[in-house]
């Protein structure tokens, strides 16, 4: 009997490395150096560059408060941190267009939070902004995405009130796939979920980064998702390490 | 045009027997309101006859420039007051009262006292003090509700308003429905005057103008001109100071939380 994680890394059969291909500098994601000082006066990040090329799923973990989170917001400009460049596609985006920044390089906030409503409203809301590339809620792709994740139970128009913790990081997981942004911040996508759930939202995120394709950008605990990610990254003591 | 009853002061005397019976009931049923009954008693007394003396004394010597330092004076206190009522509070919302009353109240009082009602000359205290004080007393509320509407939102949403800045939304698109809320807030109290005006309650103004005997028709038209005024006002500045506020507390780097007062 082989342990769970080798059957699925059997059942995927993931392409481990990416360096093979050419870059492709037209579409490359650059992102620093970030320095964060954080309320209490520690220096959380210290100076961190990214540089990546789609298509890929990097992973990042670390010690528990060791700023996997502030990373994450600062990347898309949620947090007082200092970024001196952010460039994607060869355009650069400063402070001022961090709205457009932020519809390209989207976070999937901690904790899954939701907006008052039905599944509908939550998946759609982004779709009116005036930052929005296409503005027609995809209702077909939603249904099959919300089939994969196992939520397809739900009408359209059922109230969110209800829904469990980890139906609402489904959810979340949903509407970022369907948002369907070059580069995809992923902050603990998969707690909460049983392992055979959490094993098949990976995959999603997978699938997504290799077809669009994309960058994803998570953070996550679970030793057998980092296996599988094209790049591991450690956040200790301020800095990124690739393991 | 009818005729009036003026007030000696052996009348007001007499009122103050009102408040003795005010204060006999507090003393019976152990209110322990006496002393705050007596000190609000003198500080009416002292405050109204104080701006009794100094508006008659601007009506006297009748100079532009006096009525508008006493309507800045006004201004200043009505917009000190809208932000000490709030129950929380940020950096900066005192200039943005300011900003938001000093506005309104101009846009709106301006039309009112030139266009609708023509006062001449342009400055005469007798129209123009106390419509741009009901302006000021008026939005004062609106405002106060607004804001504090406002704040709360940020503060019990601000999850939301977090996640629709993910999204790549501009900061009206992330707090729109904050502000929605808060504006309706703000307007609900003149729409309900409105509505029962003069039916259940005759409005202060309408009333004064009455006992001052002009006619019901003119203290009527009068009161109508204020109640929309109000509700300009009202609209207005609500709008204009969830948009002043969002400016502040959505900044390029997300939600800075207002700080409560307790």
């Amino acid at each position: 009997m082989l342990p769970p994680f080798l059957l699925f890394v059997k059942k995927i059969s993931m392409r481990k490395s990416q360096s093979s291909r050419p870059l492709d500098h037209s579409r490359q994601f650059y992102c620093g150096p970030i320095d964060f000082i954080d309320p209490m006066g520690r220096h959380l990040l210290q100076g961190i560059t990214l540089t990546l090329t789609p298509p890929c799923l990097c992973v990042i973990t670390g010690p528990s408060g060791s700023g996997k989170t502030s990373l994450l917001r600062a990347i898309c400009g949620l947090n007082k941190a200092q970024v001196h460049k952010r460039i994607l596609d060869g355009k650069a985006y400063p402070d001022k267009k961090l709205p457009q920044w932020r519809a390209k390089v989207t976070l999937l906030l901690q904790d899954a939070p939701c907006i008052q409503g039905t599944i509908e409203q939550n998946l759609a809301f982004p779709f009116s902004f005036r930052n929005s590339p296409y503005k027609h809620f995809k209702h077909q792709e939603a249904k099959r995405l919300l089939k994969q994740v196992g939520l397809d139970h739900f009408d359209f128009d059922h109230n969110i009130e209800g829904l469990s913790g980890g139906e609402r990081h489904r959810l979340a997981l949903v509407r970022g796939l369907l948002w369907s942004p070059p580069v995809l911040l992923c902050d603990e996508p998969l707690s909460g979920l049983e392992p055979e759930l959490a094993d098949r939202c990976f995959q999603l995120l997978l699938d997504f980064s290799r077809t669009r394709p994309a960058i994803v950008l998570c953070v996550l605990h679970e030793e057998r998702f980092a296996r599988l990610a094209n790049i591991t990254m450690r956040l200790k003591d301020g800095t990124l390490h690739r393991t | 045009m009818g005729h009036y009853i003026e007030l000696s002061t052996f009348d007001l005397f007499l009122a103050v027997g009102l408040i003795v019976i005010a204060s006999a009931i507090s003393l019976a049923l152990q209110l322990g309101l006496t002393r705050s009954l007596a000190i609000a008693t003198i500080r009416c007394i002292l405050q109204l006859g104080a701006i009794g003396l100094i508006l008659k004394k601007i009506f006297q010597i009748n100079s532009p420039l006096l009525v508008i330092a006493w309507l800045a004076i006004m201004l200043y206190m009505a917009s000190r007051e809208a932000v000490r009522r709030s129950r929380s509070k940020y950096r900066g919302i005192r200039l943005d009262a300011l900003l938001t009353m000093s506005f309104t109240s101009l846009v709106v009082g301006l039309l009112v006292t030139q266009v609708v009602i023509k006062v001449r000359p342009w400055y005469d205290p007798q129209y123009v003090i106390p419509i741009f004080g009901m302006i000021f007393g008026n939005s004062l509320n609106g405002i106060c509700l607004c804001l504090d509407r406002f704040l709360e939102y940020l503060r019990s949403r601000r999850h939301e308003v977090e996640l629709r800045l993910c999204f790549g939304a501009t900061r009206q698109e992330a707090v729109i429905e904050g502000a929605r809320q808060a504006v309706r807030t703000g307007m609900i109290p003149i729409i309900n005057n409105m509505t029962v005006a003069g039916i259940v309650s005759l409005p202060g103004m309408m009333t004064g103008q009455i006992v001052a005997g002009a006619s019901p028709i003119q203290a009527v038209a009068y009161q109508i001109v204020i109640m929309f005024m109000i509700a300009a006002s009202n609209a207005l500045g609500s709008m204009l100071l969830a948009t002043l506020a969002a400016r502040r507390l959505i900044s390029h780097y997300g939600i800075e939380l207002p700080h409560s007062k307790r």
